[in-house]
């Protein structure tokens, strides 16, 4: 009777912790649903062909004798794409050398050192990485301060240290007996780490690369102090570049209609693509964690 | 079990090979693309000159630069970063132009001297405020404004207020104070004008960029206090003249130093600049003290601003980048822009015309723009 009682009770713990588990959960996703239906409702509307290819417009104002049109953001994906592809390009393999160099070669204070800072670069705001580049090119190189490479750097000093932590714990999952039989056949060091390690590793370090990617994308601070902003098409890496980004940051807080509905269509088309680039990431992860489970 | 592994390998690699490859992929696609459509129309890469500074201006210098670039070719880049960043950037060097609401302070202008300052156009700040029922254009008066953001009138229903608003019913409801939360040309503009309308603001507030305000809440940009007015009954904030209009919301008449009430809209701000026109100082002089608030004239709107353009005297000084061509473009555009077409374009989005002798000034300005001493507007 006792013990009856007492399952009956576990039980009911169980169903009422179930529950309200499940409710943190969708209290959880309430933002993110939020966010989805607001953009996709505010902003499909503008997403239309001229939308890929025009320049900001002349603002809309009711009785102007101005002819405004919805115009589009092309300017800003190209910017937003080409600084994400410079970015990574810079910032990819310096963070992977990095987590190579932790993974497999570090010994004693320097790794200690290196790993603490990698972190505490990776938890400081986006707008001091901004900073730092502003800062510098302020110093060095004063005419190029609002430029597509000063922002392409600010995005990628965001990217390394993220990258360099990701890619050493993606290296430390590969069980150290590949590396010991690998090394036991006579294959020297650095053709074990580059054949065996990496190749093992690959999944773990693309899926860091594209949260990299995924999560400097959306940056603003640190492009308003760099890229600074072009209301043109425009690939050079000297002058200054549009982003999605500071379309959203620009347009949004004007009073103008077909301002604001380019905004609300770039928030849209930037969490689509962000949106995309995390699904990617999750999609090798699980394809991994499925092998392994294949393997155990 | 080893062999199963490496066996699974190549296939696995190759799938997160080809994601990566095809992102990349795409960008470079999209970035080719973009070059394309930049450089097909025009041969060559276009002139494009860059500024950046007050918000406020930002509509009116993008819809120039869309007018100016279809009549050119040369693109006008300007992007909102606010006053402050727009002065520190042309002094920096950085941009080839700056924006900005507030002049340059007098210590400015002296480490800056061939900083030509340029009004391009004007605006009035409207005080902005949510009544239900209440008629779209109350009277107000500096004192009573100041008054109410010193937090010494709390109620609508003032006495002070429903005074100098006959036949008016008001609500006994509290004020519910709106300020801006960010550094903005706006708040100068509107603290200016409280500090000369009340001693006792002049002395407790002051006026500045960002102030110290005793009651009220805060919010960023123009827009920010237009929505916490529109979202709150009996909430008073103070907006540039395009949000009230594009946001469809009631702003007051103010009272100004010839003793009329004056709605703010182009005419009034036009007037109040003509007014003080007279006492403007050359293009390369010290502009620290330049108001038009509380101006005279019997029809001159109290809060109004100029909003400026910074550019140096002599343009071939940049580290990088500045050519004889820019140069030329950027005087002939500053020439455009102060001119009768792009004027009358401002007009329409709410942005008043230059009055006759600002112009003229302007273009005396313009002509002293020099590339290795030869000017560049004949």
């Amino acid at each position: 009777m006792i013990r009856f009682g007492r399952d009956v009770r576990r039980r009911l713990k169980d169903r009422v912790m179930a529950v309200l588990a499940l409710a943190c959960v969708a209290l959880a996703l309430i933002p993110l649903g939020s966010i989805v239906y607001t953009v996709v409702v505010r902003g499909a509307s503008v997403v239309n062909p001229e939308f890929f290819t025009q320049i900001q417009p002349i603002p809309c104002s009711p009785g102007a004798n101005l002819t405004c049109t919805q115009g589009g953001i092309g300017n800003a994906i190209v910017g937003t794409f080409l600084l994400l592809g410079l970015s990574s390009a810079i910032a990819i393999p310096l963070g992977l050398l990095a987590g190579i160099y932790l993974a497999e070669y570090g010994k004693g204070p320097l790794v200690f050192a290196v790993r603490f800072f990698a972190d505490v670069m990776t938890g400081l705001p986006s707008i001091v990485m901004g900073l730092f580049i502003f800062a510098t090119f302020q110093l060095a190189f004063p005419g190029f301060v609002f430029s597509a490479i000063a922002g392409a750097l600010a995005l990628a000093v965001i990217i390394i240290p993220f990258v360099a932590r990701t890619s050493e714990e993606a290296l430390r999952l590969v069980p150290g007996s590949i590396r010991e039989a690998a090394l036991a056949l006579g294959v020297p060091k650095y053709r074990v780490t580059v054949r065996v390690v990496l190749s093992s590793a690959r999944e773990g370090i693309v899926t860091g690369a594209l949260l990299a990617m995924a999560r400097v994308g959306g940056e603003t601070a640190p492009l308003l102090l760099t890229a600074g902003g072009n209301s043109f098409y425009s690939v050079r890496l000297d002058q200054p570049i549009a982003a999605m980004s500071l379309v959203i940051y620009n347009f949004a807080t004007t009073p103008y209609a077909n301002w604001n509905a380019l905004a609300w269509g770039a928030a849209l088309l930037l969490v689509v693509i962000m949106l995309g680039l995390s699904i990617a990431a999750r999609f090798l992860l699980r394809h991994r964690f499925h092998e392994q489970r294949i393997r155990g | 079990m080893k062999d199963s592994e490496l066996s699974i390998q190549p296939q696995k690699s190759r799938r997160g090979l080809w994601i990566v490859i095809g992102v990349i992929a795409v960008a470079i696609i999209i970035v080719v693309a973009g070059a394309l459509t930049n450089w097909f129309g025009l041969g060559t890469s276009p002139i494009q000159l860059n500024g950046a500074g007050s918000s406020f201006a930002f509509p009116l210098m993008s819809a120039w630069s869309t007018q100016y670039n279809a009549l050119t070719g040369v693109q006008i880049n300007y992007q909102a970063t606010g006053s402050g960043a727009g002065i520190n950037a042309v002094v920096a060097k950085n941009l080839d132009f700056g924006g900005t609401d507030a002049p340059l302070n007098t210590t400015q202008h002296t480490q800056n001297p061939t900083l030509l300052t340029i009004p391009e156009s004007l605006g009035p700040v409207t005080v902005a405020y949510n009544l239900p029922g209440l008629p779209a254009h109350i009277n107000l008066t500096g004192p009573i404004v100041a008054n109410i953001y010193l937090g010494v009138t709390t109620k609508w229903d003032d006495a002070n207020i429903t005074a100098i608003n006959p036949g008016v019913t008001f609500p006994s409801t509290s004020i519910f104070v709106q300020y801006r939360s960010d550094s903005s040309g706006t708040t100068f503009v509107f603290t200016d004008y409280l500090s000369k309308a009340s001693v006792q603001f002049a002395a407790q507030v002051g006026k500045g960029k960002l102030v110290a305000w005793p009651v009220g809440s805060g919010a960023p940009q123009n827009q920010g206090v237009s929505n916490a007015v529109k979202g709150q009954a009996g909430a008073i904030g103070y907006v540039e003249l395009a949000y009230v209009v594009q946001n469809s919301m009631s702003y007051a008449k103010i009272k100004n130093a010839a003793g009329s009430y004056i709605l703010p809209d182009l005419n009034s701000t036009a007037a109040a600049a003509a007014s003080s026109a007279g006492s403007l100082p050359a293009g390369n002089g010290d502009w620290s003290q330049v108001s038009i608030t509380n101006a005279t004239g019997s029809s001159s709107y109290p809060v109004a601003t100029f909003t400026y353009l910074l550019v140096y005297q002599e343009l071939n000084i940049y580290p990088s980048g500045m050519t004889e061509v820019k140069a030329k473009a950027l005087v002939d555009f500053l020439r455009w822009a102060v001119g009768n077409v792009a004027q009358t374009a401002a007009a329409s989005l709410t942005y008043a015309s230059l009055p006759a002798s600002v112009v003229t000034l302007d273009v005396t300005t313009i002509r002293t723009i020099t590339f290795n001493g030869v000017a560049l507007l004949p």
